[in-house]
């Protein structure tokens, strides 16, 4: 116990909750704080949902312009949190390990693959998603340029391209064919869109519309 | 009264629900009390399990049920074949050992799975699963095919046996002779999507399953075997489906387990693999192995061709494709033998993967055809050309149509390929070497049976029904725009609903038949609706009463006189005044006896320009012309983007995809996104595609033939081709990676 | 993934102090290789301590050059004037590694601290001795699945034919690490013992009888910031990624080049290769056979040989014995503008 009083003095609050629940639960108090301990907790006979009570953390994160107040295992990725528990499915897991861009979504205006971001990272900070971007009644014009140049078959990279592709551009990476082959290669194709993917991209930084 | 006539580009009738992440693929359902299931795979090749605990994954939080070979839930068809297996009929059951998953302690594949873990939330049944431990007697897991070719059987099925016309020898009396072999390592579909299944027993014997496979009625049909209930109890949705390149063919032995599991735990049950289960649970194209014998006169004519080929297969199961099928009648040539053999190792099972077999042949054949072309200092066109055949060989009769010429032709002109240089490694561009490639791509059209439906309603939209799955290609643009043209109903009045087994059953997506089958039930159905209305509106008091129906057109939802553009009646009004809130239409469309006496193929010619570093043995592809010979393109928007996926596919054939096993374990060491690599953005370079665009006169009334395959088969040899141009090095062994043309300095 | 604590601390001192305190901790800063190691289980942790919100991004021209903190993210380095102008090597490289979005994610401490892209490292049913060593000790780590290398054998087209031991031949992933130890950077870091400076050639280390350790940080110790000098090299720099496909992919070899032309004339160079060693592998000698010479291809093949000094291949390697030397050439000529 004394470790994490000393814990409270020096940092923040992320760890309230957990502190507080182990200041309430005497039974618990002793165990250390480990994953180890937790599933000795079960092996015990406690109750999970007291395993899951202390498994679990808050979060407090601008999704799309909503502030959410959550409570998820610190385990979690964003992109799950978003898929599983927030029903925004317009997010992809096509690789789970960072290596092909399907779960790309901006976090405070920055594109990052999801899977790879514990969603307890995001504290604080807003996240955008492709149903953040635009809507079918109103759609971002990087929606329409995809539409207009077939930049996508099966569909199923597309809100990770469309998402980096805006962020391209914000970043001024798209100053011709190349630069954006090159700073979009973190999204990959299998149907293999890329050449029209390119062409809706430059057609929408050359119309100048502000993205 | 149908106009043909070339159709225009349209936007993809599903784009904006795909752009603005609306399209629900099957992991992103969500039903109420859903479990989620994680796959625990085998760390061996060959053996057995000794021992398997599984107690802790149990007693982790969350956990509903750890399932292995000792407590998996019967499946009452288990010994019936659960669909789709490899074509032809199945081997006599004592020739083969059988793969059931978790039905056994035997395993005959690394990564087969051992145990099956269901918990509450994905994050749980994760971790459950690495808690899953298993001891194993392990054997020599036979999994390298080079070591194992003597080993080669005859698969004894129709279309894989060995093929002669001529003298099998014929090849070695030619004044030119070439003997090559090529190889093609095991490459994996790798869609984007995960593969995986979500599984809700809605009553004790029906169910809901949304699935991602290429053919709803075969997931269907294959769980009605393997559960013994009746097919129309089952329904099945796959609207959209996150590319599929042949993995989504047949139904896999762990959609079925999801599917039982889902059935004992009483909850639905959403199964999601991982990307490393991508390269062992839902097939691959096979390692192959190739020998070309080719024989030529000193005037570029081919006297003969022999092409053999060995492919890897599992032990459980054959595995056949039609490697070697192009060399039989591409070229004119009077002594032709092909011979296909398949060796089974402890390898999970292969999948047809775009262009399938016919991709691997090409590269060989069309490889050779450019080195002999190089042995006998021709123009690799001009070799081609000279052994030109209007008429199929292998079957001595018409192709139904042919215009192969013209491809090579326009493919020319547009990569100008007049800029070529004969002589190998001969032109720079400062440091980098240039050269030019090009290939030939055929593959069969079909046309096979399929139903579909249309309604056309009081309002004058017309809603068409098929339950095809469109994977990708762009199928219901395709067959919104086939009704448009039989009923001139305007493109955006035009509802098509799909992947679903409530609707008109439909064949599986795949062979690039699907425009050609459906989009003819399409045509069928729309053609019935046209006629009905036709007859109201010329029979007796119709507003067009006493016209011939041959004066007649539909077009912006209006029935009018061709010739007196004034007179007319809209569709709605028809109905109104006939007090018809709908006419509703379906056709089971297939083709005629007449097919029989043609052979049907849609043709591709493929260009490239790369370049070459000579220092790091670098390649890029930096201009590439693709073009078809497909009969009537429908959709040209969404066709140009099947002929451009077919050159992204093509280059990471020919440089860069390659799935690596380490032989001493059976067991891959690439099998992710970044080891394994597919082409990404700053691979591929902008693309001109040509479409012949000319209606094939056989096939179907839209003399529409499929395009999907032809888009990537032959590509990988063009690339070589063009690297051999550049270097002067040929290389045989797929990909073109830079150590294969590093030359010390 | 297992069930770890998670904790944010805010200032330095407090992730040393939570660093300290347990085995099985570890800082989370980009997690683009933490968290895909921790899924893979190849790290188990029992806790991470986020570093995300430590004020350590700035990155700043100082009288002796320039200054990165640990926790500036690979793209804001990447695309900062500062670095474009006084070490444009260092921009180049760290946009040839990955992809937009993991250098959006991935920050100079954590691109430091990544490990090995070694296949039989990732896969815990494989024998890895950096994953699994055998001998005991407090620098023991985690024991996850057989020992031994399993790249020895087996498949090493990616592998190191410089510093490999019998233990390990895995080579570092890091494109930014190459430049870093071309441009003599120092690292500042700070532990339970207080603050002190390694230099970039030293953070990381050959493999010898202990691949488990990549670096030589102490137990505890948080990187704070690189430190740049001030240098001549921002006309003729070039760093070169062979890879497998033309991006978003690990290196066969990288060359990082960075020189001082007088007219024709080399006045100072710093070469480096990547795709080679377990750790940013420098060629000192191959740079003071060029110091002073005139900017000839003659001189970059014999510079090239010089570089290859020692090194040895493993079988599917053998064509690096080749591809170093051809791009350490190719580098140098677009470095010096004589291609």
């Amino acid at each position: 116990m004394a470790e994490y009083e000393h814990l409270e003095d020096e940092f923040g609050n992320a760890d309230s909750s957990r502190r507080n629940f182990l200041k309430q639960s005497s039974a618990l108090a002793a165990l250390a704080l480990t994953p180890v301990a937790a599933s000795a907790a079960i092996d015990n006979g406690l109750d999970e949902k007291m395993a899951a009570a202390f498994e679990q953390m808050p979060l407090q994160v601008d999704i799309n312009g909503t502030m959410r107040k959550l409570s998820i295992e610190p385990r979690v990725t964003l992109l799950d949190l978003l898929r599983e528990q927030l029903h925004l499915t317009g997010t992809k897991k096509g690789c789970d390990h960072g290596q092909c861009g399907a779960c790309t979504v901006h976090v405070d205006g920055q594109r990052v693959n999801a899977c790879l971001t514990l969603a307890m990272t995001t504290e604080g900070c807003k996240v955008t998603t492709i149903e953040g971007l635009g809507t079918l009644d109103q759609m971002h014009p990087m929606q329409e340029a995809f539409i207009k140049h077939d930049g996508f078959q099966c569909g199923y990279c597309t809100p990770g391209q469309i998402m980096s592709a805006v962020a391209c551009i914000r970043e001024g990476h798209a100053n011709n064919p190349d630069e954006v082959r090159e700073y979009m290669s973190g999204n990959i194709c299998r149907c293999g869109a890329y050449a029209n993917i390119v062409d809706a991209i430059m057609d929408v930084k050359q119309g100048g519309v502000r993205v | 009264m149908t106009k043909d006539l070339k159709n225009p580009p349209i936007d993809r009738v599903d784009g904006r629900m795909k752009v603005t992440g609306g399209a629900q693929y099957f992991a992103d359902f969500e039903l109420p009390n859903m479990a989620y299931c994680v796959i625990v795979g085998s760390e061996i090749g060959r053996g057995n399990i000794a021992s398997i605990d599984t107690k802790k994954a149990q007693g982790a939080p969350g956990v509903l049920g750890v399932f292995t070979h000792q407590n998996m839930p019967p499946i009452p068809g288990w010994d019936a074949p659960v669909g789709g297996e490899a074509d032809g009929p199945a081997p006599k059951p004592d020739t083969i050992e059988k793969y059931r998953i978790l039905s056994s302690p035997k395993i005959l594949f690394d990564g087969q799975p051992i145990a099956m873990v269901v918990a509450n939330s994905f994050e749980r049944a994760t971790y459950a699963a690495s808690l899953v431990k298993a001891t194993y007697t392990k054997q020599t897991a036979r999994t390298d095919l080079e070591k194992h070719l003597a080993e080669g059987i005859a698969p004894g099925r129709p279309g894989s046996s060995d093929y002669l016309r001529g003298k099998a020898d014929g090849y070695q009396s030619a004044p030119v002779t070439l003997e090559a072999n090529y190889t093609i390592p095991v490459e994996v579909h790798n869609p984007m999507e995960l593969h995986g299944i979500l599984a809700h027993w809605t009553g004790t014997d029906s169910l809901m399953i949304y699935a991602k496979t290429q053919g709803v009625n075969a997931t269907q049909d294959a769980m009605a075997q393997a559960f013994k209930i009746d097919p129309k109890k089952i329904h099945v949705h796959t609207e959209f489906m996150g590319g599929g390149f042949g993995m989504g063919l047949r139904t896999w032995p762990q959609e079925t387990a999801v599917v039982a599991i889902a059935r004992k735990i009483g909850r639905p049950l959403k199964l999601v693999m991982t990307r490393d289960q991508m390269f062992t649970l839902v097939g691959h194209r096979p390692y192959t192995v190739q020998t070309i014998n080719m024989g030529a006169d000193s005037n570029g004519k081919l006297i003969g061709i022999a092409h053999a080929a060995t492919a890897e297969t599992a032990s459980y199961e054959d595995f056949t494709e039609a490697t070697v099928n192009m060399t039989k009648f591409m070229y004119e040539c009077p002594n032709v033998s092909t011979r296909y053999r398949i060796v089974r190792l402890d390898r999970s099972v292969p999948i047809w993967m775009r262009g399938p077999g016919e991709a691997t042949g090409a590269f060989a054949l069309e490889s050779a055809m450019d080195e002999m072309a190089h042995k006998l200092n021709l123009d690799p066109i001009e070799f081609r050309l000279r052994n030109y055949t209007e008429t199929d060989p292998e079957h001595n009769r018409p192709y139904s149509s042919k215009n192969l010429k013209e491809a090579y032709q326009r493919g020319a002109e547009a990569i100008g390929w007049n800029k070529r240089k004969n002589e190998p490694a001969s032109q720079r561009d400062g440091d980098w070497l240039i050269g030019y490639g090009m290939s030939t791509g055929t593959f069969n059209a079909f046309r096979w049976e399929a139903s579909a439906r249309a309604l056309l309603n009081a309002d004058g939209s017309l809603t068409i029904q098929s339950a095809v799955t469109d994977i990708g290609p762009g199928t219901g643009t395709a067959l919104t725009m086939i009704a448009h043209n039989v009923l001139g109903v305007p493109l955006n009045r035009i509802k098509v609903a799909y992947g679903d087994t409530s609707l008109p059953k439909a064949p599986t997506q795949g062979g690039s038949a699907i425009v050609s089958a459906v989009g003819s039930a399409v045509y069928d159905a729309c053609t019935k609706i046209k006629k009905q209305l036709v007859d109201l509106a010329v029979k007796d008091g119709g507003q067009l009463a006493g016209r011939q129906a041959d004066e007649l057109m539909m077009a912006d939802g209006m029935l009018s006189i061709e010739k007196e553009p004034g007179k007319k009646v809209a569709l709605s009004d028809l109905m109104r005044t006939n007090n018809l809130t709908v006419i509703d239409k379906s056709a089971d469309s297939k083709g005629g006896p007449e097919l029989g006496k043609y052979s049907m193929y849609s043709f591709s010619v493929h260009f490239v320009q790369v370049r070459v570093n000579p220092l790091t043995g670098v390649v890029r592809v930096s201009k590439a012309v693709s073009v078809a010979d497909s009969g009537r393109i429908i959709s040209p928007k969404t066709a140009a983007s099947q002929m451009i996926g077919g050159v992204a596919g093509g280059i990471g054939m020919a440089l860069t995809e390659e799935a690596i096993i380490d032989h001493r374990f059976g067991r891959f060491v690439n099998n992710n996104l970044a080891d394994y690599h597919v082409a990404v953005h700053a691979d591929v370079p902008a693309i001109e595609t040509i479409m012949i665009d000319k209606p094939d006169p056989i096939i179907n009334p839209m003399g529409a033939k499929g395009m999907g395959e032809i888009a990537l088969i032959g590509f990988a040899g063009a690339v070589a081709n063009a690297v051999f141009n550049a270097t002067g090095q040929r290389v045989r062994d797929l990909p073109i990676t830079p150590d294969k043309l590093l030359r010390a300095v | 993934m297992n069930q770890f604590q998670y904790t944010r601390v805010t200032t330095p001192k407090a992730a040393v102090s939570a660093l300290s305190q347990e085995n099985g901790t570890y800082f989370l800063a980009g997690g683009t290789n933490l968290i895909d190691l921790i899924k893979r289980e190849v790290v188990v942790p029992e806790r991470l301590v986020d570093i995300n919100k430590l004020p350590l991004a700035t990155i700043e021209k100082t009288s002796t050059g320039l200054r990165i903190g640990a926790m500036a993210k690979n793209s804001a380095v990447a695309d900062h004037d500062l670095a474009k102008k006084h070490a444009p090597l260092l921009s180049m490289a760290l946009n040839a590694g990955a992809s937009a979005q993991l250098r959006n994610m991935a920050t100079v401490g954590g691109n430091m601290m990544q490990r090995t892209r070694c296949p039989y490292f990732y896969d815990p049913s494989m024998p890895c001795n950096k994953r699994s060593p055998v001998q005991a000790g407090p620098d023991k780590g985690q024991p996850n699945g057989p020992s031994g290398c399993g790249a020895i054998g087996g498949i090493n087209r990616m592998h190191a034919i410089f510093g490999t031991s019998n233990k390990c031949i895995a080579v570092h992933p890091s494109d930014m690490c190459i430049a870093l130890v071309a441009l003599d950077a120092t690292v500042n870091v700070s532990g339970p013992k207080g603050d002190r400076k390694i230099p970039f050639g030293d953070f990381h280390r050959l493999p010898g009888d202990a691949p488990q350790k990549d670096n030589t940080l102490l137990p505890g110790e948080l990187i704070m910031s690189v430190d740049i000098p001030t240098n001549k090299f921002a006309d003729n720099s070039h760093y070169l990624k062979v890879r497998d496909r033309a991006s978003y992919a690990f290196a066969l070899i990288s060359v990082g080049v960075a020189v001082d032309m007088k007219r024709d004339t080399i006045q100072d160079i710093r070469l480096a290769m990547g795709g080679v060693a377990h750790k940013p592998w420098r060629l000192t000698e191959a740079e003071h056979f060029l110091r002073g010479k005139p900017a000839t291809e003659a001189n970059f093949k014999q510079a090239a040989t010089i570089a290859m000094n020692g090194a040895k291949g493993y079988g599917e390697n053998d064509f690096k014995l080749t591809l170093a030397p051809n791009s350490l050439i190719d580098a140098l000529k677009t470095a010096t503008k004589t291609a």
